[in-house]
């Protein structure tokens, strides 16, 4: 899962990046809102944390263009200003949720759990489930039938990629794309280790080759 | 407060009274005079016609009868007169058995009375010398009828002042009423403005009333500047204090705590508390209270944007429902409303098993709020507890609201009453009594009223 944060104050850019980055998630930081209008439309982000109190342009006039240009990830803005009034405002720009600051890290992480789950038209449960598969994504471990298997960071961004995308066809661009953030070097071979791990500690079935197309989860077999 | 109506017919009325009373009392002094004079010349053309009708007989002086007047031979006829000379006096035949009042001095004397006949005379006596001797002549005219015809036109000119009193007052009560229709008109406008209904008055006003209008529109227009600057400014302190307080939070759950388990629980207590109190003051700051006569929220134009922000909080399994009557206007400020209800229904939808419903009715005492929830419900013997602590209602379900402190908070700014209850849905159900904005007293009376 890749995200956007578009937030001005450094600190809390930085601790919201490591924890994002612990639970799994390729975080790109943007501090201007002129620099976010950009890059938030050109590359494939799974969702958006905007701070509303940006400098240069607002927050809200920042997404107020990206869904004036057609653009539909999912946004959850990140904001001081709690009031009723200004959670409407932010929701009828477009956002998707609202986060009033402080807010505890683990808040964070459930709402952009939930919203990236919302966005797939799937359950606000506990655990992400897909082909017979419980992913437990606090404690980033996946369990079949009751048993649990542990998983390496790589292995568990892969798999919680694929469980929300099941049955999908999804190519190495693709996977890479949206599993590492702007800054890293992108090698489709590392994915192919991946789905490898994934299929040894899983069974072969679980993901599928699809020669020249890419990979598909949950198929058949699953 | 007296009414500018009443006063004004009160001067108005005193001044006519006093001016007319005095006025007319000159006027029929003056006319009484002037009356008094011509009668006064006719009666010197009879006492000089009966000095003529005294002539020298043989045995002294005579009056020759022949030059008499008819009037003085019949009885009480109203025409009398007297002529005093050294031998002895002559007297009309019309006095009978009366004696002609004697005055002592010559010239006009009026309001005498002729003894028994009742009549009131006015009497012209006079002093004259005649063949060597001192001849006195005294000639009386009944004026009672005189008087009597005076009365009637007294009584007809009383009647017809007071007539013009009336008019006067009639035409004075018009004529004021619509000098003073735009007070009228600004009355109304200050309480639609109490209810919400306008936002300014109307400043096409005569020039009297403008610097009012003018300065009401100008404390109006400040009041809510300066609403919406405080509230900017409470905005960007919040800002400023939470987006640290939120990297400190961020901090005390990382890694680097890990090892300190007694320190972070310290840290997270302390900043929590620093957080509620911030987020309860702030809140509580930003109620613009009773300060905005001119306040309004439109249910129509803003439950659906509410109604469609909880559906994206709470996820589209809940019915919310509404039960508000068309084009209803709460008179209070939109976002202080907005903060009650979003609160209050953000806690019903996360209790909610499946349905959320605001009712909305206004009364003769005011308006209710009521908030049903089909969830748990809070029992009975916890429901005042739950008031009293300004609890959080939300304590076990995510988030971090202080909903029911603000909620209080703006229910005590505006004098209402919040009560729990048990729902017909099978949940909670909140109750909040507004009482109606109170307006200043006369503004609510009808104009008829107090002019």
């Amino acid at each position: 899962m890749r995200l956007l944060l578009v937030e001005d104050h450094v600190p809390l850019a930085d601790e919201l990046m490591s924890t994002l980055n612990r639970q799994g998630y390729a975080v790109d930081w943007l501090a201007d809102g002129r620099d976010a209008i950009y890059q938030g439309a050109s590359e494939p982000y799974d969702l958006i944390v905007l701070d509303l109190g940006l400098p240069g342009i607002p927050g809200l006039d920042v997404l107020q263009k990206w869904r004036a240009d057609g653009l539909a990830t999912p946004v959850l803005i990140l904001t001081a200003r709690g009031s009723w009034a200004e959670r409407i405002e932010g929701l009828k720009a477009g956002a998707d949720d609202y986060l009033t600051k402080p807010f505890h890290p683990e808040e964070l992480q459930l709402r952009i759990q939930a919203l990236l789950r919302r966005v797939r038209g799937l359950a606000n449960q506990p655990t992400l489930q897909a082909a017979g598969l419980h992913l437990d994504e606090g404690r980033q471990c996946v369990s079949r039938e009751g048993e649990e298997i542990q998983l390496t960071s790589a292995e568990f961004r892969l798999l919680r990629y694929f469980m929300l995308h099941p049955e999908q066809i999804l190519s190495k661009t693709h996977l890479a794309e949206h599993l590492y953030d702007g800054e890293s070097e992108r090698d489709s071979n590392v994915i192919e280790v991946h789905v490898n791990h994934l299929r040894r500690k899983l069974g072969r079935a679980v993901v599928e080759t699809r020669r020249g197309q890419g990979y598909r989860f949950g198929g058949a077999g699953g | 407060m007296r009414s500018i109506q009443r006063r004004l017919s009160l001067g108005l009325i005193s001044v006519l009274l006093i001016v007319g009373l005095v006025l007319a009392q000159i006027s029929l002094w003056l006319f009484e005079i002037g009356l008094q004079r011509y009668l006064e010349s006719g009666l010197r053309n009879d006492s000089e016609s009966l000095l003529v009708a005294v002539v020298r007989g043989p045995d002294g002086l005579q009056l020759d009868e022949h030059r008499l007047s008819p009037g003085y031979q019949r009885p009480y006829s109203g025409h009398y007169f007297r002529i005093d000379f050294d031998g002895g006096h002559w007297r009309s035949r019309s006095l009978w058995d009366l004696e002609l009042p004697q005055p002592e001095h010559p010239g006009l004397h009026a309001n005498l009375e002729l003894q028994k006949s009742h009549q009131s005379l006015l009497l012209l006596h006079t002093e004259y010398r005649k063949f060597g001797q001192k001849i006195a002549i005294t000639v009386a005219q009944d004026y009672t009828p005189v008087q009597a015809s005076f009365a009637l036109v007294k009584q007809i000119g009383l009647g017809l002042g007071l007539a013009a009193l009336v008019l006067i007052l009639i035409l004075q009560r018009v004529t004021v009423r619509r000098a003073l229709k735009p007070l009228d008109t600004a009355r109304e406008q200050l309480f639609q403005l109490q209810q919400g209904q306008r936002s300014q008055l109307d400043e096409t006003v005569p020039l009297e009333l403008a610097p009012l209008v003018a300065q009401i529109n100008h404390l109006l227009a400040h009041t809510e500047d300066s609403l919406k600057r405080s509230r900017n400014a409470l905005g960007n302190l919040g800002h400023a204090l939470k987006t640290p307080l939120a990297v400190l939070m961020s901090l005390a759950e990382g890694q680097a705590l890990e090892q300190q388990p007694h320190v972070r629980a310290t840290l997270r207590d302390q900043l929590q508390q620093i957080q509620q109190r911030l987020e309860r003051e702030l809140n509580r700051a930003r109620l613009s209270g009773d300060a905005l006569p001119g306040a309004r929220f439109d249910c129509g134009a803003e439950l659906p944007g509410l109604f469609s922000t909880l559906r994206m909080i709470h996820g589209e399994h809940l019915d919310l429902s509404a039960q508000v009557a068309q084009e209803l206007i709460l008179p209070w400020d939109r976002e202080d409303i907005l903060e009650l209800l979003g609160n209050l229904m953000d806690n019903a939808c996360k209790w909610a098993d499946s349905q959320v419903r605001l009712t909305i009715i206004r009364d003769a005492q005011g308006y209710s709020l009521m908030i049903d929830d089909d969830g748990p419900g809070i029992p009975e013997s916890h429901r005042d507890e739950v008031l009293e602590r300004g609890n959080r209602l939300d304590e076990q379900v995510n988030g971090h609201g202080l909903g029911l402190g603000i909620v209080k908070d703006i229910v005590e700014a505006w004098d209402g009453v919040i009560q729990l209850s048990g729902s017909s849905l099978g949940g909670l159900l909140v109750r909040i009594d507004l009482p109606e904005r109170h307006a200043p007293q006369s503004l609510r009376s009808e104009p008829s009223e107090s002019l």
